[in-house]
């Protein structure tokens, strides 16, 4: 029974104000053992640490009381967050001590997705798996033990690696966020890496549809440049945003050009049409870095056009104005924005990529930085060097490994060029029983939730007799294991935590147990090392660590060595090393490992500020040793797969629909807030998912006034967004933003009873076959009231 | 005496959200049930509004990050029967939640809607305590609760100050919002002390208060974007 009101305050009086008490539900918290801090001043703590949420694996500080973490705040000593950071890494705290993490290892203990566990030690599920993978080993089949693993670049997925190669299979599948990026670098540099913006030094950036400030790889770097929080005087670059959706880093940016959906990059050829005409390119640059400019003969003697004589003949500015939707003056004024304000550097999202052409697309809009020289420079594009961390043991491979290895990764149908769709494509092939998997292993994916196409995984997974689920919470995936064996969350657990390749220096950003560790629970790096020792012989010879925390501190004896870099440290500091290491200078500042490990660890982590802008091997490293804008490569793969797409002609998306029944254009986007896609979890992010105060909790897609109009839908209708494949339910929001004919569609979202609501099953099956990442663009539903 | 104040630039702000999700783990603030959130009932004691102007493709969007304005001649105070509002000498509007009897007439007095009420207690599971900030309360149905510029963050300084013999300095006082902003659009700072950035930046020609002509005399001062 409640108090009364009276009896209440009554209450409230004697207790004084701080005091914790409680009636019923009404009241404060309950005066709880528990807590343990009976409101005396408790032990206060800041620590140091990583924040794992998504790749930009910002430093964050943890403020702990008794051992609790109460607060997490932005660590000021890391160069790319500089002490900011994003909702989500803020509200970690609700994901640490979430009412739904699993109290420990589940079993499953009737038919499949039941939902019937039986709860087991850590030692009873750890002998479960070791003995389903040795059996495996034993039938001599170990390419039948294949692992999805969501973003974990690091020492986890070098572990993980090595322990598959060890145990004799290749099927490491990857199932995380991509760009395209990687396979723009690869065709037109020979460099297999994604690219770096170097954002904070340049003086414009043109974005073709990159989510800077939302769910980019680092939201965090594209604050830091805007802002400038460094600086004294605003002088951060300025930012123009290409898009056709009126996104929150287009509202934000200086300069939004909107563009119809699928042409970004018939624009960035028609700013090239004006930069050559207008003789604005960096000829110099062009003249010792760049082939394929000109007309050419290639491989097989045929006279080819180069890439001048494509673009002045294709994108007049007319042209490209009657099929973008920008006014010729803003196409001319783009690009001699673009010539007055270098260095310029045109960064390529998800937008361009995931397109049915998506590689050619990309190609057309790094080729303007290749025109205006941005590569390699301060302000342009860089390759940053991965952080010199020690290398793993070697592997050591016995008979049956080797003959497993041999038998190579299943679902050999791969793109040309990097690796997009892996996940989906691994799916289809099992399900397709084109090759026998017989235990699976999930590392912070959950397809069920996040893919395309969840009816593949539903089909593959059944086909798999045994899965493995390491995630903390019975996820729309884990729910389908047979074991699931925890994972430590973050804030419990080490891990390396290097940043992003967007970012041009190398962070080494260490993320440490702030409070005491989940009993129920167990850092998936042990578990893989546990499961080397049971697994004996050559599989536990190649991993001899005692433990994950271990581990990370042998190899940070390579950054000890290197002689470069410097543990984390504020401004003055970076800037001073920075300068060092510019004339050839660095200073150790240990003698003795443990030192330098211990202020590792208390500071966060490892970096180096400096770039070397003279080697030539970070411009290209083709067989021609230079950037080519009509790549070899590609041209032989093209005409390899009797391809009809011609690079710098083929860029487009099919602009309008080509039914009337479904004529509206999809166009999903990830809300900053979820950006994983796969779970939310947190009740702060769910109260605060887009730009709608009135939104809480529900998904929603959104359309221009006239598109509602048009349909008779109101704001705030709940409608079904029906496509040829599919469809879900969402509350309708009228936003002035929205392209007309478009439906923009934030993914990530759930009903409030869990499920899904996830555009991106609507979406068709075409994909790029140049780089198998699927199309986002090309989709077509209708609205229906619901 | 200190006279509080916060300046938020509006051409730095891109509606991130990191301030309000910083300000709910702060102080404390439980996110309500689905159902309460579709009729209103959420709190946010900093939230980021959207202003939308123009059609496609000449649309504008600024975020205005909301908190209470710490009015110096605040309407809500007038109307509380029993003082449960009030002003301190430090121009901050403060909540006695002892007090108040949940008349709800200060959020119905409050122009700019900042006053939020609890309907229900908070539901804290027992996970959740854990993460409790015990520099804050809780508070229990049936009260008024808002913004207090993070209040019990200025009685810590001010006792490590007195504990060091020191002055209090600019950077010892900083509500949760303005240290998590990764794009430092929110200042914040003593507006009559001439030392801190508030004080010029109040004067700025690109200044705008909320609803001025109401006379709330508002203490958090907006910069224009520039355009
Ligand atoms: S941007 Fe990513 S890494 Fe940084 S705080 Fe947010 S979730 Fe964490
Ligand atoms: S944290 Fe800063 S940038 Fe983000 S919404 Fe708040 S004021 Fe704006
Ligand atoms: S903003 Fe509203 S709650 Fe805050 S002082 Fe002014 S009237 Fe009172």
């Amino acid at each position: 029974m409640s108090p009364s009101r009276r009896e209440f305050l009554w209450t409230m009086g004697a207790a004084a104000a701080t005091v914790a008490l409680k009636g019923a539900q009404d009241v404060f918290w309950e005066s709880d053992e528990s807590l343990d801090v009976g409101w005396a001043p408790g032990i206060e703590e800041r620590r140091n640490s990583t924040c794992l949420i998504c790749p930009s694996r910002c430093g964050i500080r943890g403020r702990l009381v008794d051992g609790r973490l109460i607060r997490i705040n932005g660590n000021p000593l890391h160069p790319l967050s500089r002490g900011g950071l994003c909702p989500r890494g803020v509200a970690g705290v609700q994901l640490l001590y979430h009412p739904e993490r699993l109290a420990g290892p589940l079993v499953r203990s009737g038919p499949r997705g039941s939902g019937q566990w039986e709860t087991v030690t850590r030692e009873q599920a750890l002998e479960r798996i070791a003995e389903q993978l040795g059996s495996l080993r034993a039938a001599g089949r170990p390419e039948g033990l294949a692992l999805l693993a969501g973003y974990s670049a690091g020492t986890m997925q070098d572990l993980w690696r090595q322990f598959l190669h060890n145990f004799g299979s290749s099927n490491y599948v990857a199932d995380e966020y991509e760009d395209g990026t990687e396979a723009v670098m690869a065709v037109m540099h020979g460099i297999d890496r994604r690219p770096s913006y170097d954002l904070d030094r340049a003086r414009l950036v043109l974005s073709f549809g990159a989510p800077l400030f939302e769910s980019w790889w680092s939201p965090l770097q594209a604050f830091v440049a805007f802002a400038n929080p460094d600086a004294e005087e605003e002088s951060g670059p300025r930012f123009v945003q290409i898009d056709t959706r009126f996104s929150r880093t287009a509202s934000r940016a200086h300069e939004w050009v909107g563009v119809r959906p699928g042409t970004h990059a018939v624009l960035a050829l028609g700013i090239a049409y004006v930069l050559i005409r207008d003789e604005l390119i960096d000829a110099d640059f062009v003249a010792r870095h760049v082939a394929g400019f000109e007309d050419f003969v290639d491989a097989q003697g045929q006279p080819r056009e180069g890439y001048r004589s494509l673009v002045m003949r294709n994108y007049r500015t007319e042209e490209v104005s009657a099929i973008t939707g920008v006014p010729v003056a803003r196409i001319t004024a783009l690009a001699r924005a673009v010539a007055a304000n270098r260095p310029a550097v045109a960064v390529c999202g998800t937008d361009v990529a995931f397109a049915p052409n998506g590689l050619l697309a990309g190609l057309a809009v790094h080729s303007i930085n290749v025109l205006m020289g941005s590569v390699n420079r301060p302000g342009g594009v860089l390759f940053a060097d991965d952080a010199p961390v020690g290398p793993l043991t070697s592997p050591v491979l016995d008979e049956t490994a080797r003959a497993g290895v041999g038998r190579g990764p299943i679902g050999t149908q791969r793109p040309v060029f990097g690796s997009g769709g892996e996940a989906l494509r691994f799916a289809a092939a099992v399900a397709g029983a084109e090759a026998p998997i017989e235990a699976l292993l999930l590392y912070y994916a959950n397809p069920i939730a996040s893919s395309t196409d969840p009816s593949v995984w539903h089909e593959a997974l059944e086909k798999i007799p045994f899965v493995v689920s390491f995630s903390p919470f019975l996820d729309d995936t884990a729910r389908y294991a047979d074991v699931v064996l925890p994972d430590l969350l973050p804030y419990e657990r080490w891990q390396d935590a290097p940043t992003p390749t967007s970012y041009p220096y190398p962070v080494w950003g260490l993320a440490r147990p702030l409070v005491e560790p989940h009993e129920g629970a167990m850092h998936t790096g042990d578990v893989v090392l546990d499961l080397a020792r049971r697994l004996g012989g050559s599989v536990a010879a190649s991993l001899p660590y005692e433990s994950f925390e271990g581990l990370l501190k042998e190899r940070t004896r390579g950054l000890f060595a290197v002689r470069r870099g410097m543990t984390l440290g504020g401004q003055f500091e970076r800037e001073h090393h920075r300068q060092m290491e510019e004339r050839g200078w660095w200073l150790p500042e240990h003698t003795d490992f443990e030192a330098f490990w211990d202020e590792l660890v208390e500071r966060g982590g490892w970096t180096d500020l400096f770039y070397d802008h003279t080697d030539p091997y970070r411009i290209a490293q083709t067989d021609s040793g230079r950037i080519e804008l009509m790549p070899a490569k590609l041209l032989s793969a093209l005409a390899e797969e009797g391809s009809e797409l011609r690079p710098y002609l083929d860029v487009a998306t099919q602009t309008a629909a080509d039914s009337t029944e479904f004529s509206l254009r999809l166009i999903p986007y990830r809300v900053s807030t979820l950006a994983s896609g796969t779970l939310s979890l947190e009740r702060w992010l769910a109260e605060q998912p887009g730009i709608f105060p009135d939104v809480l909790w529900h998904p929603w897609v959104e359309v221009a006034p006239e598109t509602a109009h048009a349909l008779g839908l109101s704001d705030d209708t709940l409608v079904w967004v029906v496509a040829p494949r599919g469809r879900y339910r969402a509350r309708l929001k009228v936003f002035p933003g929205t392209a007309p004919e478009t439906v923009c569609a934030p993914y990530g979202l759930r009903q409030p009873d869990g499920e899904p609501a996830n555009p991106l099953r609507l979406l068709d099956s075409t994909n790029d076959p140049l780089t198998g990442l699927p199309s986002w663009s090309s989709t077509f539903v209708r609205l229906e009231q619901a | 005496m200190a006279r509080w104040g916060m300046v938020i630039d509006l051409d730095r702000c891109t509606g991130c959200a990191a301030c309000e999700v910083a300000c709910k783990s702060e102080n404390n603030v439980a996110a309500v049930s689905v159902e309460q959130a579709d009729m209103g009932r959420a709190s946010s004691w900093m939230k980021v509004m959207a202003h939308v102007e123009g059609e496609f493709p000449d649309t504008t969007m600024h975020f205005y990050p909301r908190p209470c304005m710490h009015c110096d001649n605040p309407p809500c105070i007038r109307v509380c029967p029993v003082q449960a509002t009030y002003i301190d000498d430090e121009g901050i509007v403060g909540q006695i939640y002892a007090r108040c009897i949940g008349c709800r007439y200060c959020a119905n007095a409050c122009p700019y809607m900042v006053k939020y009420f609890n309907w229900y207690g908070p539901e804290w599971s027992e996970a959740e305590r854990q993460h409790l900030n015990p520099d804050v309360s809780v508070r229990p149905a049936g009260v008024i609760e808002k913004c207090t510029f993070c209040h019990h963050r200025l009685q810590k300084a001010r006792e490590d100050a007195r504990a060091e013999g020191r002055e209090l300095r600019e950077e010892d006082y900083q509500p949760a919002c303005v240290d998590v902003c990764p794009t430092n659009a929110i200042i914040f700072g003593d507006l009559d002390n001439p030392s801190h950035a508030v004080h010029t930046l109040k004067d700025d020609p690109r200044v705008l208060r909320l609803m001025e002509d109401l006379g709330t005399q508002p203490k958090v001062y907006y910069l224009r974007p520039r355009d």
